[in-house]
């Protein structure tokens, strides 16, 4: 019932025109509005008048250009850093142990068997000790050789670099017995490179270096890879050092310790690593003093005279710190630690929290990553060392068709050998060496939110003194071995401390630096700063507006009305109306031409003509009428709009 | 009345009272505080009662004196910033790594220049403390101590006396030890930084003295150990010889690139001797710079882990050693920025022989905002110091070149270790006889901060900064031993005509940790639209004020004010001026009746100027 009287309200008030002007309704609203400067603009003199609307719409722009800064600030998700640092009791993090070496040569000597001799005879052929002495050749394995080749490659005239196979049989067709090319050159002249081919032979590089120390070992890791590769993980795992040979002696804090403490965790470079406090399985320990006394104090025995002699030629036991339940990619954080040294580790715990998105573009878990993390098998979080590893990986899989052996394998897909693909090494090196490959890599994974680092001041001394390491040695080696004989040296022994430092902790957390209550107050703040103005003076110009807006409808339809009559009058072909008729409208408010009437009354007037609305008469806009304003505004003061 | 008038007055009394034509200062105040939008002034007037509207003046002023303070703490806190931590996870370039051996020259080469010096050096020794036989390790030339000390005539000792102190004595004796005649001590006496520590010597101390040019004025600095005294005295004889070495020939003398580096292994790929840049350092000889801003790539890494880093094998050669010069073996590296001078004196790392050393790199980029936020310099060039080296600038490169700079001013020559500002020469006593004694007061003050060199100094807005994590381990292992150091010999070839041993190599890795860098940013905290927003806040939280507010304050307080008094006073002239001119001869007691009536005139005449706008209006 009211929508209905409202509506109606509305029709007349669009039949009858606006109640007010535009510039009334001005007038009103500087007079009434609680911004500060209309006021002004209304109630002073002109010259005032015009200063104040100039200092109104100055300010008016100042206001909106300052929200547009704001705005523009707030939508840039900016964040505020906040650093604590101290000491609270934290828990413990996690220690990885392994040893350089992978595996003890004892048990891979079987494996490696072929390989090795043939080795010792590059070597022999390279360094070509005494002549007669090299002559001594045995019944090598050339399969391996023939697969990736080392050759000499003769740069003394660098023009017509020679290349030279060291076993010469492929091609100068001499021989195996011609005199060893390395007794041609040496490392200044000659320099020694890796032959690969792909598919047959049809393609070959040359990966030279520049020394043979690196050339060698190159080739041996690449031979050595293709061997482990075929082997299943689980002997693997038997070949390297087991837990109780390694670690000799474990105490954290006042507890004692052993190697059951750890968890074992096979590493491709480093063979069985050891994990302590990983918090897999068991609780997380906490440590809650600074200092070497509550920390973790161990002793290892890293074997030295058991290492694999061509694969790692450095002697120490490699560590890394990290959190827990994550995978520690030791080979690049880890640090050494050195055979009969003592080394103490003090730490402390870098940690950064970040916000998400939108503050940065970094991942919670690594769920939005585009790439499968292929550790997730070992139920460990998301890094970025993780999904560039994946990466590789997957790159690997897709363009040399096997998995390498350092990284864990995609489900369905199998390890790279020699036997079953051949051009994997030609494949690999050229991969490896690509920076597009990188690039994507890094482009496709980002960094965790939050990233945890363990800032270590290591420090060394040396472990045992002379004067206690007979009865240290004699009591690790009863303890380990049941034996009466010292099977323990200083060159295998290490001795290690990981403590916290005094303060133990420095946390970098982000925080939003603007949210909505920040915005909100500094619009305020600028409003109110040059205008004096606050939320309900806006919803008053909303409202000023409606009305302007309502006025020009109103207006419209008025101009629309006269329009079709203007053109209904040029139509109609009876007489002008005479100069009385029109003074009589014009003095006469009850006097009205005829003309309009006949519309209503008879249809056969004008044919063309369109009915006016039905229902009350509406008053009738005249082109020519000039009514005073006041009257119309008289009558219509009740229900202005 | 008239009805005109009538309508006038009703009409006059309706329409608010404007402001400058208020007839007087309250009306103004009055009609000021009626139609302002500050809240506190409306309360006053509107408030019956004393003591409230008392309390309302209080309140207003106290509104007032609060934005007023805000405020101020608002300005004065604008110059703040924040810090902001940033972790980006991309290609990072690598950094320039200097590598130097500890020893600058090849002793063998130089023992020409320096035989009259080792000479004396042993002498003393033999004489100071009695070691007669040297029982080195390595060393051979041992027919050349005994006769060290015969049918010389000393000329190092005689320039720069090497002498016992006897402490006992109530004032201190010194004994010279080449005549061993005992002489009094002249001058001052100065121990080696004991204003600073204070040590308990034992009773033989051993110094040296230095003088001025006429010797009359000289400084005595004696060192708690002969080792140190020994040391410094033989280092500055032996930069006194190496300043009158051209550079070319000390080039020559030091060791190549081929020699130190015995193998070389980048990101993967091979590299070698043309990888390195020479860089010769006055105290080290010839360093090593891998990836210098020469060759204009910068490498870079995009993978973390040793072996994506670099690894050199470095050949140190112990029997090429200064004895006096150098007591540690092995070789120093520093990792800096590609247009940074590496000071390898003071921030190298030392590394080893016989071992591996790895380098893990962490990076660190900081960001300094300058002036007025904090004292920092961009580029160094608003710190008057001429940078005398050709790199960019540091706080250290600044300090360095103070110093040189005031001891070319002061001694007249720069000094060795540094490199020459234009027109200098490096010290030697041929042409500054003195040059030891003013360094060595120069040193003294610029320690004690008398140069001025710290005021003037500032740190630089923007630097990199690599934490390094450096551990150790055997290398190479036992059982590899044997096959790698003959691979090696074979390596070096003719190089070096003999077979390595494992302590004459050190192993170097420098690597990313990962690719993980921190940027440390400085932002200022405050900007203008935010002071201006929380003005805003104060202004209206405190009295509903703005801007406008403002503007109107100053134009009633200043301009209508002013005009008002002004008008008063114009009337008053004129008034006084029309009395006088009217009737000059008339008495004052006239004028004086005259005066009261003026008032409600000029309130008269003021209404009459205002009704032409009101009826416009």
């Amino acid at each position: 019932m009211h929508v209905k009287k409202y509506l109606v309200k509305c029709l007349h008030r669009l039949q009858k025109g606006p109640g007010y002007t535009y510039k009334e309704l001005l007038v009103w609203y500087c007079n009434n509005t609680n911004t500060h400067g209309p006021k002004r603009i209304i109630c002073e003199g002109p010259k005032k008048k015009a200063m104040w609307f100039v200092l109104t719409l100055l300010f008016a722009s100042l206001v909106f250009w300052q929200w547009g800064v704001f705005i523009k600030t707030y939508l840039s998700w900016k964040v505020s850093v906040s650093l604590s640092i101290g000491f609270k009791n934290m828990d413990f993090p996690a220690v990885t142990i392994c040893n350089a070496s992978p595996f003890q040569y004892s048990k891979v000597k079987h494996l490696l068997k072929d390989l090795d001799e043939l080795m010792e005879a590059v070597l022999e052929r390279i360094l070509a000790p005494e002549p007669g002495h090299a002559n001594a050749t045995r019944a090598l394995n050339f399969t391996i050789w023939n697969h990736t080749p080392l050759v000499l490659i003769d740069e003394r005239d660098p023009h017509h670099p020679v290349v030279l196979d060291l076993f010469g049989d492929n091609y100068n067709g001499s021989a195996s017995s011609s005199p060893a090319p390395g007794s041609i050159c040496n490392g200044q002249g000659c320099k020694v490179a890796m032959r690969l081919c792909s598919r047959n032979g049809t393609t070959c590089t040359f990966q030279n270096f520049t020394s043979a120390t690196q050339a060698v070992t190159e080739w041996y890791v690449l031979q050595a890879t293709n061997v482990f590769s075929q082997v299943p993980r689980k002997e693997l795992m038997k070949m390297g050092y087991p837990s109780e040979r390694l670690i000799l002696a474990c105490l954290f804090g006042a507890e004692p310790c052993n190697h059951r403490n750890f968890t074992s965790i096979f590493y491709p470079d480093y063979g069985n690593c050891y994990i302590f406090n990983w918090g897999m399985t068991d609780k997380i320990l906490p440590s809650a003093n600074p200092g070497a006394e509550s920390g973790l104090k161990l002793v290892l025995d890293i074997g030295q005279e058991d290492y694999v002699p061509f694969l790692t030629s450095t002697a120490g036991a490699r560590l890394m710190l990290h959190e827990q339940k994550s995978y520690p990619f030791i080979k690049d954080e880890g640090i050494y630690a050195m055979a009969g040294t003592e080394t103490s580790i003090g730490v402390m715990v870098d940690k950064l929290e970040r916000k998400g998105k939108p503050y940065s573009q970094c991942t919670m878990n690594g769920s939005d990553v585009p790439i499968r993390n292929l550790y997730s098998s070992y139920n460990t979080t998301y890094s970025i060392q993780a999904c560039l590893r994946s990466c590789f990986q997957d790159h690997m899989i897709q363009n040399c068709s096997c998995g390498h052996y350092l990284y864990p394998l995609p489900r369905g897909k199998r390890y790279c050998n020699n036997h079953d693909f051949p051009d994997w090494a030609f494949c690999y090196s050229a991969l490896r060496m690509s920076l597009k490959q990188r690039e994507t890599c890094i482009s496709q994974c980002s960094e965790s939110c939050s990233d945890t680092k363990y800032k270590m001041t290591i420090s060394m001394a040396e472990w045992p003194s002379e004067s206690s390491e007979d009865w240290i040695f004699h009591v690790l080696s009863q303890e380990r071995d049941q034996s009466a004989n010292i099977t323990i040296s200083r060159k295998g022994i290490v001795k290690l401390n990981i403590y916290f430092q005094e303060f133990n902790y420095r946390t970098i957390e982000e925080s939003p630096a603007t949210n909505v209550v920040w915005l909100l107050s500094n619009l305020g703040g600028q409003f109110g700063f040059w205008m004096g103005g606050s939320v309900l003076c806006l919803i008053e110009f909303g409202e000023i507006i409606i009305d302007f807006l309502w006025i020009t409808v109103i207006k419209l339809v008025a101009f629309a009305r006269s329009l079709r009559q203007r053109q209904a009058g040029a139509r109609y072909a009876g007489p002008p109306p005479t100069v009385a008729e029109l003074v009589g409208a014009h003095t006469n408010f009850s006097f009205q031409p005829d003309v309009d009437d006949r519309g209503s009354d008879t249809g056969g007037y004008a044919d063309g003509q369109t009915m006016p609305i039905p229902g009350t008469p509406p008053p009738n806009y005249d082109s020519l009428r000039l009514q005073p304003l006041d009257i119309i505004e008289s009558d219509s003061e009740g229900d202005a709009i | 009345m008239a009805p005109g008038e009538k309508i006038k007055a009703k009409i006059k009394k309706n329409l608010p009272v404007t402001g400058p034509q208020a007839p007087t200062l309250t009306d103004l105040m009055r009609w000021y505080c009626l139609n302002t939008n500050t809240h506190g002034c409306r309360r006053i007037i509107v408030s019956r009662g004393r003591l409230r509207r008392l309390l309302w003046i209080l309140f207003t002023l106290t509104a007032v004196a609060l934005i007023f303070w805000q405020c101020a703490l608002l300005v004065l806190s604008f110059y703040t910033v924040s810090v902001s931590i940033k972790v980006h996870f991309q290609k990072l370039d690598f950094p320039a790594v200097t590598i130097c051996n500890i020893n600058p020259y090849k002793y063998s080469v130089v023992k020409d220049l320096l035989s009259d010096l080792e000479q004396e050096t042993r002498g003393a020794l033999k004489t100071l403390f009695g070691l007669s036989e040297v029982k080195s390790r390595k060393r051979r030339e041992a027919e050349s101590w005994h006769a060290a000390w015969e049918g010389i005539r000393p000329k190092f000792i005689n320039s720069v006396p090497l002498l016992i102190f006897d402490q006992e004595a109530r004032s201190p004796v010194a004994r010279d030890f080449f005549t061993g005649r005992k002489r009094k001590v002249s001058g001052s006496v100065i121990h080696k930084a004991s204003d600073i520590m204070h040590v308990h010597q034992s009773q033989q101390v051993v110094g040296f003295k230095l003088c001025s040019n006429d010797t009359s004025d000289c400084a005595t600095y004696t060192f708690s150990s002969g080792v140190n005294a020994i040391q410094e005295w033989y280092k500055l004889h032996y930069m006194n010889i190496m300043a009158q070495v051209p550079l070319e020939k000390k080039i020559n003398m030091s060791y190549s690139a081929e020699e130190l580096l015995v193998t070389c292994f980048f990101d993967g790929m091979s590299c070698d001797a043309r990888n390195f840049t020479l860089f010769h350092h006055p105290m080290h000889g010839n360093c090593y710079t891998f990836n210098s801003p020469i060759n204009d790539t910068v490498l870079s890494t995009s993978m973390g882990g040793s072996e994506y880093g670099l690894q050199v094998i470095l050949y140190i050669n112990e029997e090429e050693y200064n004895p006096f010069l150098v007591s540690s073996t092995g070789a120093k590296v520093i990792v800096h920025e590609q247009d940074e001078y590496p000071f390898i004196e003071d921030v190298g790392t030392e590394i080893e022989t016989a071992m591996a050393t790895s380098i893990g790199m962490h990076l660190t980029e900081s960001f300094k905002l300058s002036e007025p936020y904090s004292q920092c310099t961009e580029d160094g060039k608003d710190v008057p110091i001429t940078n005398i080296y050709n790199t960019s600038y540091s706080l250290q490169i600044c300090l360095h070149s103070c110093f040189q700079a005031k001891m070319v001013e002061k001694c007249g020559c720069a000094q060795y270790s540094q490199p020459l500002p234009k027109g200098a020469n490096y010290c030697n006593y041929q042409q500054h006889p003195n040059w030891m004694y003013c360094y060595y007061k120069l040193q003294q003050s610029f320690v004690r901060e008398e140069l001025g060199c710290q005021a003037v100094c500032r740190e630089a807005c923007s630097f990199k900064e690599w934490t390094l994590t450096t551990s150790l381990a055997q290398w190479p292992s036992e059982v590899s031993e044997k096959w790698l150091l003959s691979v090696l010999t074979w390596d070096q070839g003719q190089e070096i005509n003999k077979k390595l041993n494992k302590t004459d190599l050190a192993k170097l890795l420098i690597f990313y940790k990962d690719l993980n860098h921190r940027s440390v940013v400085e932002n200022p905290d405050n900007t203008i639209p935010n002071l201006l927003s929380n003005f805003g806040g104060q202004l209206g939280l405190w009295l509903s004020c703005s801007v406008v507010c403002v503007i109107e304050i100053f134009e009633v307080f200043f301009i209508d004010s002013l005009s008002i008094i002004t008008r008063r006073w114009w009337q008053k002239a004129k008034e006084w001026w029309r009395l006088a001119s009217s009737d000059w001869t008339q008495k004052q007691a006239q004028a004086r009746h005259l005066l009261p009536r003026l008032e409600p005139k000029s309130k008269e005449h003021s209404d009459r100027g205002r009704e032409p706008e009101e009826l416009a209006s």
